[in-house]
């Protein structure tokens, strides 16, 4: 006779196969077909006869060496880092006043959903309303300056590199704060209140908690969004090609601007693509590690090396008795 | 009794995914559907009045519609050609800046030669009357024609007559087109007379760059490497002048400043516009603050010949070699792009009849369709638009056209205006712009 037990563990398997299966079929299948078309000649559109490279590395360094890509990479950086400071810095504010609980601040919940507009917003859609309002020579933003007296003839802003710099960044800081402070608050409410109350009790200021208690134990957290943030800003499409199409003069061209360019844009140099897209690969995962390194725990790192010694010596003093 | 039921269910899924297979293989009948693939509703709208003529067309048409903003069409398109299956075009539209890309260059091996779709070509070419630069286009590199447009967008100078009564005391446009040309020269000098009374000619660079493109002799690309044609050239020294002079807005085409000059709301009034009859019909017309004569710029405006021939825009339709329909749609083709006779697509299409009487009036390819119709229009204040658009296809080449004019146009301008603002020498802005073609397309330069 068969034993009767039930195993739900099936049930695991059944249910991840539709994602598994997408995962293979949207996900992991393009990744390898590009890690290898960066090594081939594959160019222009009816290509079918691919063939590998005899200088395997060609491809990457036409594009490592390419002013381009470099400006690229510079721009990529630049609008990132220009968009994550503010970000995190005002992302933390709010955070910090939304769940400090002696300023019960009201209408709470519409201020979180007023901060969190911009992000569902579709980017083309912003990307449109800022060219239209930095419009040269007509342009709300000309119109008020002008009606200020800051400017004496309308400024021709997409001809500006800086300005279309920091107009990608502050779009994306814009678009981006609400969520990051959504997350943090989410992390904030995790902590165990009875902390908080303790430090109340104590006499603990504002600034003191929310530094020696909320900062250290929202690290996992920090870590978090620093790390998607990293990879979302260094993957940076929509809005600059949308914006001024990665102009003016390349000052908005991130490097997934220029992957595309490379790709789409008359001669289809697929495998420079490709090889642009793994040089983008490899950076971000140096990157990650290098964030995981920095934000580690430090006391649990310190803790198990102890426990690791007390463990070693235990053994040895055992050893000695047993001999 | 559970495990038969799952092993039950497990057959069953599989046959209900291999049953298709099987009657894909077996059902050599095609599905009575045609792809067609476009960029903007105008072509779906004119197969909805095919079906509408012809009763007894019994295929379901399905349309996939992509604009061509940011370049989004061509991808997918591509994509859609190169992958085939049911799903595959029968019918795909090509825009003018990149229809070569389908008719001879990358893509071109998809285009069915109008022949093979049981049109008889020669006869019909003659009898409709069709304008050179289009056949030009839609000629592949064997010689067989694969694409033909229904609108003819040969372009005109189009001005504003109370300006033109002002400066020289007259509106009529065989007197105009004396004043602004023939020649860049005499041009230049009617700007020096406008500005003098406080009249931009033009709005932009933008307009002053579809003539100068259409115009020159030459196209982007020669023998496969980037040429610099000296007309194009020029178009760095004029759009240059045409700020430091204040001849223009200095807007951009397709921008609100660039609408705004169509109604008179910009920084100074301006004068004219290069444009074919779609700009007018759809663009000007919409922007120009009003719906008849004395509203806005309406019924202010007038045509006449510009000071150099050229064309700019255009839809070109296409089918797919692949599809299984040729001969439904060689007969739809044919209505659309050589049916000279009052019902054919063409006749709608010049008149404004296409869905009833008093729609929007349009030049067509067709010089028969376009000797039998009437472009009089209120917005040129009672001007038949058709005496000077009809002549102007014939000036129109398109012989200086490439498959990437789309992306290499993008780069020129954006160096021109980098020049003209003032942010870098004329010799660095060429040196950028080659460096750029390079860079994005491997295109090397002369």
């Amino acid at each position: 006779m068969r034993r009767k037990t039930i195993s739900y563990a099936k049930y695991g398997y059944i249910f991840s196969i539709p994602f598994v299966l997408t995962f293979l079929i949207f996900s992991l299948y393009p990744l390898v077909y590009t890690s290898i078309i960066g090594f081939t000649d594959l160019r222009g559109l009816m290509k079918t006869d691919i063939n590998f490279l005899e200088v395997p590395f060609e491809n990457f360094k036409t594009v490592l060496t390419s002013p381009l890509f470099q400006k690229a990479l510079f721009n990529t950086f630049f609008i990132w880092i220009c968009n994550f400071i503010p970000q995190m810095v005002i992302a933390l504010l709010l955070t910090a006043w939304f769940t400090n609980r002696r300023f019960k601040i009201r209408a709470q919940g519409m201020f979180k959903v007023l901060i969190y507009m911009p992000n569902i917003i579709t980017q083309a859609t912003i990307a449109l309303l800022f060219y239209s309002l930095f419009g040269y020579p007509k342009g709300p933003i000309n119109d008020i300056f002008l009606a200020l007296g800051w400017i004496d003839a309308p400024l021709n802003f997409h001809l500006q590199k800086w300005t279309a710099r920091g107009v990608v960044a502050f779009i994306q800081f814009w678009m981006w704060y609400g969520h990051t402070m959504i997350v943090l608050i989410a992390g904030v409410l995790g902590i165990n209140p009875t902390l908080f109350e303790a430090a109340e009790i104590d006499g603990a200021s504002a600034p003191q908690i929310f530094f020696r208690i909320t900062l250290p134990r929202l690290k996992t957290i920090v870590l978090y969004t620093l790390v998607t943030s990293m990879i979302g800003g260094l993957q940076m499409y929509d809005i600059p090609k949308l914006f001024l199409w990665g102009g003016p003069d390349n000052a908005t061209t991130t490097t997934s601007v220029y992957i595309y360019n490379q790709a789409f844009s008359g001669s289809y140099l697929y495998n420079r693509a490709a090889a642009a897209s793994m040089v983008m690969f490899v950076i971000i995962a140096i990157l990650s590690v290098f964030l995981f390194f920095i934000l580690r725990d430090k006391d649990s790192v310190l803790q198990r090396k102890r426990e690791r010694t007390m463990r070693k010596e235990a053994k040895a003093r055992m050893r000695e008795v047993a001999l | 009794m559970k495990r038969k039921l799952g092993v039950l269910l497990c057959l069953l899924l599989v046959i209900g995914f291999t049953l298709p297979l099987v009657a894909q293989g077996a059902q050599e009948a095609a599905p009575k559907v045609i792809n067609l693939w476009s960029f903007t509703d105008e072509v779906p709208k004119m197969l909805e009045k095919y079906k509408e003529l012809n009763p007894d067309f019994d295929y379901e048409i399905k349309t996939t519609i992509i604009a061509t903003t940011d370049g989004a069409y061509q991808p997918a398109l591509d994509q859609a050609l190169v992958s085939g299956g049911a799903d595959a075009p029968d019918i795909y539209c090509a825009e003018s800046a990149f229809v070569l890309k389908y008719t001879q260059g990358d893509a071109s091996d998809f285009a069915a030669p109008y022949k093979d779709l049981g049109i008889d070509v020669d006869a019909k070419l003659k009898e409709a009357d069709i304008a050179q630069y289009t056949v030009d286009i839609g000629t592949n590199p064997a010689g067989e024609l694969v694409g033909l447009g229904y609108q003819a967008t040969g372009g005109a100078f189009i001005y504003r007559r109370s300006i033109a009564k002002d400066v020289w005391g007259t509106d009529d446009p065989s007197v105009i087109k004396t004043k602004v040309g023939p020649g860049w020269d005499k041009f230049w000098k009617a700007a020096a007379e406008l500005r003098a009374k406080g009249y931009g000619i033009l709005s932009g660079d933008g307009d002053l760059w579809h003539a100068i493109e259409g115009a020159s002799e030459k196209g982007w690309i020669v023998d496969g490497k980037l040429y610099l044609d000296p007309d194009r050239e020029a178009f760095l020294d004029m759009a240059k002048m045409m700020i430091d002079k204040g001849y223009s807005n200095d807007t951009r085409d397709w921008t609100d400043a660039w609408f705004a000059d169509m109604k008179d709301a910009g920084e100074k009034p301006i004068f004219g516009f290069f444009g074919p009859a779609w700009l007018i019909n759809y663009v000007m017309a919409g922007n120009s603050g009003g719906s008849a004569p004395g509203e806005g710029t309406y019924g202010d405006w007038a045509v006449c010949e510009p000071p150099v021939g050229f064309f700019w825009g255009g839809t070109w339709v296409l089918a797919n070699d692949n599809s299984k329909h040729k001969d439904v749609i060689g007969d739809i083709i044919e209505w659309i792009t050589l049916d000279s006779s009052k019902t054919g697509l063409q006749y709608f299409w010049a008149n404004g009849t296409l869905f009833g009487p008093g729609g929007t009036k349009d030049t067509v390819a067709s010089g028969t369709v376009m000797e039998m119709s009437d472009g009089t229009l209120d917005f040129l204040g009672g001007q038949n638009m058709f005496d000077v658009f009809v002549p102007a296809g014939q000036f129109a080449t398109g012989r200086n056209k490439h498959q990437y004019d789309e992306t290499i146009n993008i780069y020129w301008r954006d160096q021109v205006r980098e020049y003209t603002a003032g942010n870098k020498s004329r010799a660095q802005a060429i040196a950028d712009f080659k460096q750029q073609v390079k860079d994005n397309l491997d295109i090397a330069s002369y």
